[in-house]
């Protein structure tokens, strides 16, 4: 109970504490700061229990619930939410926000990374929709943080998109507690994922499969899986850097979280060939899509995002080819959230430096801010997929799985793809690292304290890359199990 | 041997009301516009008067504009015998069935379209297209809203149609019927030519559909087609009032059912003609690029209604 | 008695998804408006219909909750924006009226195909309306697609909201009054936010036209 409370509580008496101060204080911020560090330590904590070998439960007809994929997500989400808090708006120094947009900054945050974790470690799937919901709409009232007609324009399409895919998730659920009423009549705890699962196997096949369909296209949508991903490049491209970093590292994944435990009773229901079929077709479809739309990027946020949908994309691959896959496709979630979020904060870094999101007026980066434009080349590096950083692991292991699958020509597919984003990026970031700056950009780092926790994801990166630490591969494994392959 | 007769008798009825139908419908329109209005026996005058007339014929017309006349009112007539009217069941309805019906009427449609087009005149050509616009919705528009009734009854038969809805009084409320009912009262106004399709009364350019086919008629073969066009209002009052409330529909040929059958059908003409006239002074002729709008909503109304009955079967 | 359960619900069902339909043919905000008004209404009045012959207490709250949400708060909400942009009416939608309607029309079709597994499982006796309300959701969902203006989209995803009701109502009697709650909830917070950024767009570009937000390509 208590770990739920260190847990859930920091993000809510934070989100308390920027509304009620007005005018906005920086002491705000550093609370903030510090509080998300409680929740960070909570989720470790959960992580303990797991490699003890229990699942924590809490709450009224247990309705909380942390088992090793909540844990693993809960650690993504606190972790970016803590480098968010560290890093975001109103921390005290230039960082190109007024008091008011801070504010507004440190309430919706907040709430965000609330909804988000709420949403992981809520055992009753109705409220794991409302909390996916809560989370359109919060990160909603961010994105146009400095009003302009194209974060305007970018959160229309993400309000509008992201309902009514969440809308057709609820349709969905709703196939699924029918489903479940027919069978055994209905209960309190019927929308219980532990109940459903335990139902599962007596489920009848085409209602299932009929609700995870609409499940898929719903919280797909949120994911960014193609077609439904049309709103991820505007919006993910004009919030500011802290937002998009949590919509791009964990907002994702935390939708793939729910599209997984679906899968999961779903797979108990009618077997895994329907799920697979399913996850392939919208995996590659976004892989194409975002490796071609790379080709064109000439806004260094929006190819970020579109890195995003290619790495959504393989990672529902994974899901598709059995156990081995399921493994890489998480260790592939823990990498992409570190790697992403990290960018996207340097991203807003070089933003606030040089005033345009176009990689054409970026140069000479290596020369004006030396660490950051070190930094960015790691993390650009490990997001293609190079070695020694972690995605290649990943990337690695999802190609063993998808040999031992027998889907070879599948891989080949995927294999070829990727090069094409490769390229882009690769060629995009020499254009911004080198070259003469343009005049007027000022040298130097400015504030340089923010990039300790950066490179401490860098750090995590490679150390990811060289090994697999043994809780986080009894973690990963505990979720393979959990996903019912 | 008598159900021959009745046939015969339920035509010559039909015919003999027509003009009255029409009639009625004016005069109540007069005096929901506080007119006195003419007669409701009015019609029966005009045609007189109209048999009397020269007929006069355009030089470049063919024989198909002094056909068309004939077989307009033909079919007419040949639906009347097909259409439960009085009492059913019938022998003709053996032969005559839904689709039967519905491509007799489109059969009188079609010869109209090209006696419009025949003698060349302007008014005529504009008149056949936008009546072949309209025809293109409506037609299937009809033939869906019935289907939806026959799928309940088991049978495309309209006769069964009416006697499956007497034995069983708590279909007439379901789905099906209430959206049918609604597709086939816009498919009335269409086919029949009245506001909000088309406006009976007019002969300006912008306005006229069915006025313009027939501008270049005149004596005889006007009043042929008018009356054809009476008789056809009359068909699809009957079609709405003894398919939807077969209330007093005759099952047994004696003759005081029949009684009975002719005073409900009486009543039913009433109450639909004031349900006409109300509309016709309510509600403004809609713009032509419109009026197929609103024949699409009658034929999602009619797709609807085959649905539900297909899935409450 | 079930019977005319049976037939209410049906009946019910398929006014529901006549008021869709007319956000594909009229072309004024106030007629979807006033549409999306009675379809709530029709909603709510099924509510307690089934609240009434299904014995479940919990369902009146729910048609209580629907009432106060969607016949009074919203629609007052919509027509104050409607006030606002009033002139701006549905006039060259992507798809014309007469297709949209045609379309919509194969859309029900379609979505009784897909809920034909669903019928034949269910044993209650509001089953027959569950194809009408799936209809509904993928009418809505075209509304929102071929429709250009801001403010018909959202009357689109209210009704798409009212669809998803209608079938948790008629497939399972209402899902747990919790999560009914925050299903509320959600709505209209998210009814609200959407209402904010009408506002933004019509201070930013003069109009509610979505066709004007197409700066962002590729």
């Amino acid at each position: 109970m208590n770990t739920f409370i260190l847990l859930l509580g920091p993000p809510l008496v934070g989100a308390l504490m920027a509304a009620v101060v007005r005018p906005y204080r920086s002491i705000v911020g550093w609370t903030n700061a510090l509080l998300s560090l409680v929740s960070l330590g909570a989720a470790v904590s959960l992580w303990r229990h797991i490699l003890a070998g229990d699942v924590l439960t809490s709450g009224p007809r247990e309705f909380l619930r942390a088992d090793a994929l909540s844990t693993l997500l809960a650690l993504c989400v606190s972790a970016v939410g803590a480098l968010a808090a560290w890093l975001g708006p109103g921390m005290g120094g230039d960082d190109g926000y007024d008091g008011a947009q801070a504010r507004r900054f440190r309430i919706f945050g907040n709430l965000f990374t609330f909804t988000m974790l709420f949403a992981v470690t809520s055992n009753n799937v109705g409220f794991m929709w409302i909390a996916i919901e809560a989370t359109t709409i919060t990160s909603a009232m961010l994105i146009p943080l400095h009003v302009t007609k194209a974060s305007v324009e970018a959160s229309w399409k993400y309000i509008l998109i992201g309902s009514i895919g969440i809308a057709l998730a609820f349709a969905g659920t709703v196939l699924g507690y029918f489903d479940f009423v027919n069978l055994a009549g209905r209960q309190e705890d019927a929308l219980n994922w532990t109940v459903l699962m335990a139902a599962a196997p007596h489920l009848h096949a085409p209602v299932i499969q009929l609700a995870f369909v609409f499940i898929l296209i719903g919280y797909g949508t949120k994911a960014g899986l193609a077609p439904m991903h049309t709103w991820l490049p505007d919006a993910h491209s004009e919030a500011p850097a802290p937002l998009s970093a949590m919509m791009s590292g964990v907002l994702l994944a935390v939708a793939l979280y729910a599209v997984i435990r679906w899968e999961a009773v779903a797979n108990a229901a009618v077997g895994t060939g329907f799920t697979d079929g399913l996850f392939i077709v919208l995996g590659v479809l976004s892989i194409v899509i975002a490796a071609f739309s790379l080709v064109v990027q000439q806004n260094y946020k929006r190819m970020l995002a579109y890195s995003s949908i290619e790495h959504t994309g393989l990672m529902c691959v994974g899901l598709a080819l059995g156990p081995l896959g399921t493994f890489a496709a998480m260790l592939h979630l823990l990498n992409h959230t570190v790697a992403k979020s990290m960018m996207f904060f340097l991203a807003g870094r070089v933003l606030h430096r040089y005033r345009t999101t176009e990689i054409g007026g970026v140069s000479g980066l290596l020369r004006t801010m030396p660490w950051t434009g070190g930094l960015f080349a790691a993390g650009m590096l490990a997001v293609v997929g190079l070695p020694p950083f972690g995605l290649f692991i990943s990337e690695f292991a999802l190609f063993r799985a998808g040999f031992a699958a027998g889907r070879p020509w599948l891989m080949g597919l995927v294999l070829a793809l990727l090069p094409l984003a490769f390229v882009s990026m690769i060629g995009r970031l020499n254009r911004m690292l080198y070259g003469a700056p343009a005049a007027g950009i000022a040298v130097g780092e400015g504030s340089a304290w923010p990039l300790i926790p950066l490179g401490l994801c860098v750090t995590a990166l490679v150390v990811l890359g060289l090994t697999l630490p043994a809780p986080l591969q009894t973690l990963l494994e505990r979720i393979v199990e959990i996903a019912g392959r | 041997m008598i159900g021959y007769a009745l046939e015969v008798a339920q035509a010559a009825l039909a015919l003999f009301l027509a003009p009255g139908v029409v009639g009625l419908v004016r005069w109540m329109k007069a005096r929901l516009q506080n007119r006195r209005g003419a007669p409701v026996w009015q019609p029966y005058w005009e045609l007189a008067k109209l048999f009397q007339k020269e007929v006069v014929v355009s030089n470049n017309a063919s024989w198909l504009f002094r056909a068309t006349p004939f077989v307009v009112f033909a079919s007419a007539v040949t639906v009347t015998f097909f259409v439960p009217i009085l009492a059913v069941p019938l022998p003709f309805d053996g032969v005559g069935d839904l689709l039967v019906v519905v491509y007799l009427l489109l059969l009188g449609t079609f010869f109209l379209s090209l006696a419009g087009l025949d003698p060349g005149s302007p008014f005529g050509g504009m008149g056949a297209s936008r009546e072949m616009t309209v025809a293109a919705l409506a037609e299937p528009t009809l033939a869906l809203a019935i289907f939806a009734l026959a799928l309940s009854a088991g049978s495309t038969n309209l006769g069964q149609i009416v006697a499956r809805t007497m034995s069983d009084p708590g279909s007439a409320l379901s789905p099906g019927h209430l959206l049918a009912f609604l597709a086939l009262f816009i498919v009335t106004l269409a086919e029949t030519g009245r506001l909000p399709i088309d406006n009976p009364a007019t002969h300006l350019e912008l306005t006229m559909i069915h006025e313009a086919m027939v501008l270049e008629y005149s004596g005889r073969y006007l009043a042929l087609i008018e009356w054809a066009a009476a008789v056809k209002l009359l068909i699809f009052f009957s079609l709405l009032g003894n398919l939807f409330v077969p209330v007093g529909v005759s099952m047994a040929l004696t003759p005081a059912t029949l009684a009975i059958a002719v005073v409900s059908l009486l009543a039913k003409f009433v109450v639909l003609a004031a349900a006409v006239a109300i509309l016709e002074t309510r509600i403004a002729k809609l713009r032509l690029f419109r009026v197929p709008e609103l024949l699409s909503v009658s034929f999602v109304l009619a797709l609807l209604a085959v649905t539900s009955s297909f899935l409450l079967r | 008695m079930d019977s005319v359960f049976s037939q209410l619900c049906v009946l019910g069902s398929s006014l529901v998804l006549i008021f869709g339909l007319i956000l594909l043919w009229r072309r004024g905000v106030t007629a979807y408006v006033t549409a999306f008004k009675w379809q709530s209404i029709v909603l709510s009045a099924v509510t307690g219909i089934v609240a009434y012959y299904g014995d479940d207490h919990e369902l009146y709250w729910v048609a209580g909750a629907l009432v106060v949400l969607k016949v009074l708060v919203i629609p007052r909400l919509l027509r104050r924006m409607q006030r606002r942009f009033a002139a701006e009416r549905e006039l060259e939608p992507y798809v014309n009226t007469a297709t949209s309607l045609v379309i919509a029309g194969l859309l029900v079709l379609f979505g009784y195909a897909i809920t034909r597994p669903l019928v034949a499982l269910s044993q209650l006796p509001t089953r027959a309306g569950m194809p009408l309300a799936m209809g509904l959701v993928l009418v809505s969902l075209f509304v929102v697609i071929s429709r250009k203006k801001a403010l018909t989209q959202v009357v689109g995803f209210l009704m798409l909201e009212n669809g998803i009701a209608l079938l948790a109502v008629l497939g399972t009697y209402g899902i747990p009054l919790i999560v009914e709650l925050g299903v509320f909830l959600d709505v209209l917070m998210g009814f609200l936010v959407m209402q904010i950024f009408i506002y933004q767009i019509h201070e930013t570009f003069e109009s509610i036209d979505v066709e004007q937000l197409n700066r962002l390509r590729h």
